[in-house]
């Protein structure tokens, strides 16, 4: 596999449905519990300004002056994430993914995605999302105990994703991935094992593991503040991390990415293009894109992105062309987050003495052409990035 | 030209916050010479760090034509004084320039140690002292009890103790009748040669330093050529002043007289307080007595938070050192701290308000290290290489020699006056003891204060003393202290290690008996304040290469980015850059990064001093 050229890590297409039921303690997203009344007209703007970006051609996203070619490329994933996607109702959601694949050539094994919470999900549903091409599905369990749920400020039934597993395989999605979160205080080392241990005995191919960080301006980040909920304790954090590893490998499922585990062949082919470099258009309120060295982002406001897309003007709130030493520090900041690591040659100069001090310290394995953090990185891994950069 | 016997020179002796400036204000508006609508509180203290900390630093002189009560003209001249025991040089001086002192007592806290010791020096200069009792509208003034106190210390009848609110101005004429009444004339010959006192200079950039002066014989007259006899600065009297409060310029000033001079010197190390002006065409055959030169008393290492700083703050320290000989400044490096300069203060005020100015005045970032004495080591003659003294000083802890080559280590002492009521005898007995202080007077002002006398070692007051005295007395504790010489003791150092490595900054000289103490709580306080790195940080006190304290700051299992997706990349790319740039801000120790408020953290001394 050929991991230098930005091409070679694939295209893809990221769409934000910055809408949820309700929002969760930790959740620092763009995402709005009060908003469904905009739902039909942010589908429209959706489709709209997904027209008008296959129409400009790439280079209208591409970096100013780079010859970008007239034609899209082939693209190898679509990943519709939220927010919370499933609550568009389904003839909506369908339209959209719709919109996409009939404005874009999309690659004939390409990988399609539906971020979907647990109490969302129903087999009618999933049967219509695979008929418009969805092989895949992400579910947000992050807990199977009823008081982490609780502490995370998440409202659906324990059981819940084992329900959404069952619906998506009834509809003939084999692709599905599980989110948990591990180190809520509160949560015992008995309570993370069941956790992960009922995940994995549903026989899914993937899961996300994610370490609880209190983001600022949260709803957990106030309840620390004002004493009604704990901070994680990062030496618990380590403990579950490591944990989780050993139970994913047990199951069959290795570690591709810091907090990403996987049966190999079904890694997330869409993340993997964020940690490779590769170029992806984002379209959606507050939603990312990156295409030949330019990143770019939208409006946040979901209105203003309506108002926007609707209009017939670009919902393009701003962009930047990372110069070399900007690039070489993205690439360091994603590459290693892979188990696969970063190619050398992406990352120069490097002080050869860190990377010596760092391999001795049992953190990095450095190879002629390759970085690859070790578990004991994984662990450290801003750390030793700051190291690095 | 006035009439030597028509003048009076006098000063106030009050202790922080007992109302000196107020009185002095009111002092002002009674003999006209500030309106009332001009008068801005405190008139006389010139620079704002002095208005805001409600102390005086430089001393001023003001003149203030004042008719008696049975029509005669005076000329009365107020000499403020610094109201801080690391002044009392120049209180002492100031006090030389005149013939009497106000004695301004809070009549609702009594005599603080500090106005007793000012009081001391009054009365070693001959001074007439007049007692006041102030802010007598106060709720909780006890004047009966408070003139008691004065007179057992004055003498002399305390019903005959004025009262007044310096406040409202009630009974300040009665002291200005006082002042005339009772404080003699000034004595001294218009025709023989010049000796007139420096009591104060003030660097100013436009005219140079500006010496405020109390002409005790002789005149002195514009475009004279004058020689400052201490320190042999010739020159030629520029400006020739007094203060009315304005400057005003006149063509001469007698015996007796109190004005300013410039004469075109350029900092004010060339005009000490204390030196004496003469003629160069008629010298006087000796200066006036007293002359001292400043000796820096506490130690401490500033060192720009940026070394890019450090140019920046060599300049500054020059600039400050223009208008403030009383403090020295030399290179040097510390491991940990890179270039900086060990600095020489008068006392701990001293040393806040130079690092307060420099951090006001020219706005650069320092790191102080902890305060410390300036020892005289004796050092083991066998041990002694050729070219070495036999006694070297020491102000930089790190710099003290190895122990078997220290056949003895010498530390300033003082003698310390500690005045308290007598209900907090124990506390205080208590605190001094445990500073190594030896009790060598215990008297009874009245039945309810008493006035203590330790000798106690300099190094153990410059550290948290004041403040432990003030929480122990409820705040009624006062302190004061004079220098009395060098004592042998049994010092050792105490280094702190970083993963084996010593941290020159943190290196103390403590009594062996504190030794272990003072270790475990460094060691202590450094594993709170050390942020876990990739590694176990050893953190170690050690006497030499026995190590008698250690604590570990366990290594960070976790530092990580849970989720980093392709709408973070912007974000957590900046978030990377600013680590980086914090780090480069970060303090190396060998392989431990110690950011620099930790640093300061670790050096500040707090209660647990």
């Amino acid at each position: 596999m050929d991991h230098q050229s930005t091409t070679a890590a694939g295209y893809g297409i990221y769409v934000h449905v910055p809408f949820c039921l309700r929002r969760c303690h930790y959740c620092d997203f763009n995402t709005y519990a009060d908003r469904s009344a905009l739902i039909p007209r942010y589908v429209a703007a959706l489709r709209a300004d997904i027209a008008a970006i296959a129409d400009a051609g790439p280079s209208a996203v591409a970096p100013a002056g780079a010859r970008a070619g007239g034609v899209w490329p082939a693209f190898d994933s679509v990943f519709i994430g939220g927010g919370t996607p499933t609550l568009l109702p389904t003839p909506d959601l369908v339209d959209v993914i719709a919109a996409v694949t009939t404005a874009f050539t999309i690659g004939p094994d390409a990988e399609i995605t539906v971020e979907a919470n647990p109490e969302t999900v129903d087999v009618e549903q999933m049967r219509a999302l695979a008929v418009a091409g969805v092989n895949r599905v992400s579910i947000g369990a992050q807990s199977f105990m009823p008081h982490v749920l609780d502490a995370l400020g998440r409202w659906h039934e324990p059981r819940a994703p084992l329900r959404a597993v069952d619906a998506c395989r009834a509809a003939g999605i084999q692709r599905i991935s599980m989110d948990l979160i591990y180190g809520t205080p509160g949560e015992t080392d008995r309570d993370w094992s069941h956790s992960v241990r009922t995940a994995l005995d549903t026989g899914i191919g993937h899961l996300s593991a994610y370490a609880l960080t209190v983001e600022p301006g949260t709803e957990y980040a106030r309840r620390v503040r004002r004493g009604a909920a704990a901070a994680p304790d990062d030496d618990v954090q380590a403990e579950r991390m490591e944990q989780v590893d050993r139970w994913a490998a047990q199951a069959g499922l290795r570690r591709y990415e810091l907090s990403n585990w996987a049966r190999p062949g079904d890694e997330s082919r869409h993340n993997r293009i964020y940690w490779r470099g590769g170029d992806w258009l984002g379209v959606g309120a507050g939603a990312h894109g990156h295409w030949g060295g330019r990143r770019w982002w939208c409006v946040r406001s979901p209105e203003r992105y309506v108002r926007a897309a609707l209009g017939g003007t670009s919902p393009v709130a701003g962009d930047e062309v990372p110069d070399s030493g900007e690039r070489r520090a993205e690439r360091l900041l994603l590459g290693l987050r892979l188990a696969e690591g970063v190619d050398r040659g992406a990352v120069a100069p490097l002080d050869d003495r860190v990377v010596q001090d760092l391999a001795a310290a049992g953190l990095l394995i450095a190879t002629d052409n390759r970085l690859t953090l070790t578990s004991a990185g994984m662990r450290l891994a801003s750390a030793v990035t700051l190291e690095l950069v | 030209m006035v009439l030597t016997d028509r003048i009076r020179n006098f000063a106030i002796i009050a202790h922080v916050d007992h109302g000196k400036s107020t009185l002095a204000d009111r002092m002002l508006q009674l003999t006209g010479l500030v309106g009332d609508r001009t008068m801005r509180a405190q008139y006389l203290d010139r620079m704002d760090l002095e208005r805001e900390r409600g102390i005086t630093i430089k001393a001023q002189a003001v003149r203030m034509p004042y008719r008696a009560a049975d029509g005669t003209e005076y000329v009365l001249n107020l000499i403020d004084t610094p109201g801080h025991v690391d002044f009392s040089y120049e209180v002492s001086r100031a006090m030389n320039a005149c013939e009497g002192a106000v004695l301004l007592v809070d009549a609702a806290q009594g005599m603080q140690a500090q106005t007793i010791a000012n009081l001391y020096l009054a009365v070693d200069a001959g001074l007439e002292v007049i007692p006041l009792l102030n802010k007598i509208d106060l709720p909780a003034a006890r004047p009966e009890q408070v003139a008691e106190e004065i007179a057992a210390l004055l003498g002399g009848d305390p019903t005959d103790i004025l009262a007044v609110s310096a406040k409202t101005g009630e009974g300040v004429p009665a002291v200005l009748e006082r002042i005339v009444e009772r404080v003699p004339p000034p004595v001294g010959s218009a025709d023989d040669p010049l000796r007139a006192l420096i009591f104060d200079s003030v660097y100013d950039s436009y005219r140079g330093v500006i010496t405020y002066v109390r002409v005790v014989d002789g005149e002195i007259r514009p475009r004279t050529p004058v020689r400052l006899m201490a320190t042999g600065f010739t020159g030629e009297v520029d400006d020739l002043c007094v203060i009315s409060p304005e400057p005003l310029a006149i063509d001469r000033l007698g015996p007796g007289e109190v004005g300013y001079v410039t004469a075109a010197i350029k900092e004010v190390d060339q005009a000490r307080v204390g030196d004496t002006i003469t003629t160069v065409a008629d010298p006087a055959s000796a200066p006036l007595p007293g002359y001292r030169e400043p000796t820096p008393m506490v130690f401490s290492g500033l060192y720009p938070v940026d070394s890019g700083d450090f140019p920046d703050l060599r300049d500054a320290l020059e600039k400050l050192r223009l208008n403030d000989a009383s403090f020295t400044f030399e290179p040097e490096t510390s491991v940990a701290l890179g270039f900086g300069f060990r600095c020489g203060f008068l006392g701990l005020l001293h040393m806040e308000i130079i690092s307060e100015r420099l951090d006001r005045e020219f706005d650069i970032p320092l790191v102080t290290t902890a305060p410390n004495v300036r020892y005289e080591v004796h050092i083991e003659p066998a041990m002694r290489t050729d070219d070495e003294a036999a006694v070297i000083a020491v102000s930089n802890p790190a710099e003290l020699p190895a122990a078997n080559r220290i056949a003895e280590i010498r530390e300033p002492v003082v003698d310390a006056m500690i005045v308290v009521p007598s209900d907090y005898i124990g506390p205080v007995m208590q605190l001094c003891q445990g500073r190594r202080g030896d009790l060598q007077k215990m008297e009874y002002l009245t039945p309810q204060r008493v006035e203590l006398r330790y000798r106690l070692p300099l190094a153990e007051i410059i550290v948290d003393f004041f403040d432990r005295l003030k929480s122990q007395t409820r705040g009624y504790g006062s302190l004061d202290y004079e220098p009395a010489g060098l004592a042998a003791a049994d010092l050792v150092k105490v280094d702190i290690l970083l993963n084996a490595d010593p941290v020159d900054a943190f290196s103390a000289i403590v009594h062996r008996d504190r030794a272990y103490e003072y270790g475990k709580r460094m060691v202590n306080r450094l594993r709170e304040l050390i942020p876990r790195q990739m590694f176990d940080v050893p953190i170690q006190a050690a006497i030499g290469s026995r190590i008698i304290a250690r604590e570990t700051v366990k290594a960070r299992r976790k530092d990580v980015l849970a989720k980093c997706y392709g709408g973070d990349v912007t974000r957590k790319r900046k978030l990377l850059e600013k680590q980086k740039e914090g780090k480069r801000r970060m303090k190396n120790v060998g392989a431990v990064e110690i950011p620099q408020e930790a640093f300061v953290a670790a050096l500040s001394v707090g209660d647990d001093g």
